[in-house]
């Protein structure tokens, strides 16, 4: 009975973990950019402040890749 | 952080009246700009990147999705100073987010992970090329090695998806186990089909993992800065 627990529970986790993973993935790292100022904070503290222009146009979206559509690096690996 | 604009999505169309509110509970404003719909909210603090912040955001861009049929979700952390800026900016693109609003109209986002269940793949290939090349090569060789051990499924996939997809983007991974991710645009209402048809693909597969999230609103499709 309490492996089945342990077993449910770590199901539960990794659905959790993937839900996370993904919501970042999609809102933090996709969607659209306009070449405005990206900012996030913590308790009203700027922690990343970037201009947008160029910054995040990774260098595998501008140049060809073997995979097809490959798309962007994360927006975290831009220069900071 | 003094008071701006904190963009959420860019609509087809106006959603229809009703109570309208952002991640803090603030008012939405739609304004149209070169015929897209821009929704913003007023904030005067900028968002923490936490987990139920992002919820939160993608939430309020479900919820215009449920009332329009195009959608295009903004990056989260995106905000403009003040209208004007807004409708600078937005009027500077225009045409491409016009076409990438046509693109997803009617239509929601579904995402594939790749993960590799077995250990790398040619390990033959990699001791050949660590024996012949040097560093640089080998470094390129492994950061190449995921992808091509997921190109065969992602064909696979796309041929076996074929009818239900239509649109595409593939990222390859640099991370391990996961190998690639996969954003497919299909039609409102074939979620269903969609995902029998990736289970049946995905229990023939050896040693790679397909695992399938959505509907989401089409954040993978939204149009690149140059476009």
């Amino acid at each position: 009975m309490r492996r089945a627990r342990g077993r449910r529970r770590r199901i539960a986790d990794d659905e959790l973990d993937a839900s996370v993973l993904d919501l970042v993935d999609h809102v933090l790292n996709k969607g659209v950019v306009v070449s405005g100022d990206l900012m996030l904070g913590l308790a009203d503290v700027d922690l990343i402040y970037l201009r947008l222009t160029a910054l995040l146009c990774a260098a595998d979206r501008v140049t060809p890749s073997e995979a097809p559509a490959s798309r962007a690096l994360p927006a975290r690996r831009a220069r900071r | 952080m003094t008071a701006a604009l904190y963009l959420y999505a860019l609509l087809g169309t106006r959603p229809p009246r009703g109570r309208w509110r952002g991640l803090r509970n603030e008012p939405l404003r739609f304004r149209r700009i070169g015929g897209v719909v821009v929704a913003a909210g007023s904030l005067t603090a900028a968002p923490a990147p936490s987990a139920p912040a992002l919820r939160r955001h993608d939430a309020v861009v479900r919820r215009l999705a449920r009332a329009v049929p195009a959608v295009l979700p903004m990056r989260f952390g995106m905000a403009v100073a003040d209208a004007r800026t807004l409708e600078r900016l937005i009027a500077s693109r225009a045409p491409a987010l016009r076409r990438a609003l046509a693109r997803v109209k009617g239509r929601e986002q579904m995402t594939l992970r790749l993960f590799g269940t077995g250990g790398p793949a040619a390990p033959r290939a990699a001791s050949r090329l660590a024996a012949q090349d040097g560093p640089g090569t080998r470094y390129l060789a492994a950061r190449h090695r995921p992808w091509r051990r997921a190109a065969p499924v992602v064909a696979r996939l796309r041929t076996g998806l074929e009818g239900l997809i239509r649109d595409e983007r593939v990222e390859p991974s640099e991370a391990p186990p996961l190998l690639a991710s996969v954003y497919h645009l299909v039609d409102r209402g074939q979620t269903r089909a969609y995902r029998r048809a990736v289970k049946e693909i995905a229990c023939r597969l050896d040693d790679i993992r397909v695992v399938s999230s959505g509907p989401w609103a089409p954040y993978a499709f939204a149009p690149e800065p140059g476009d």
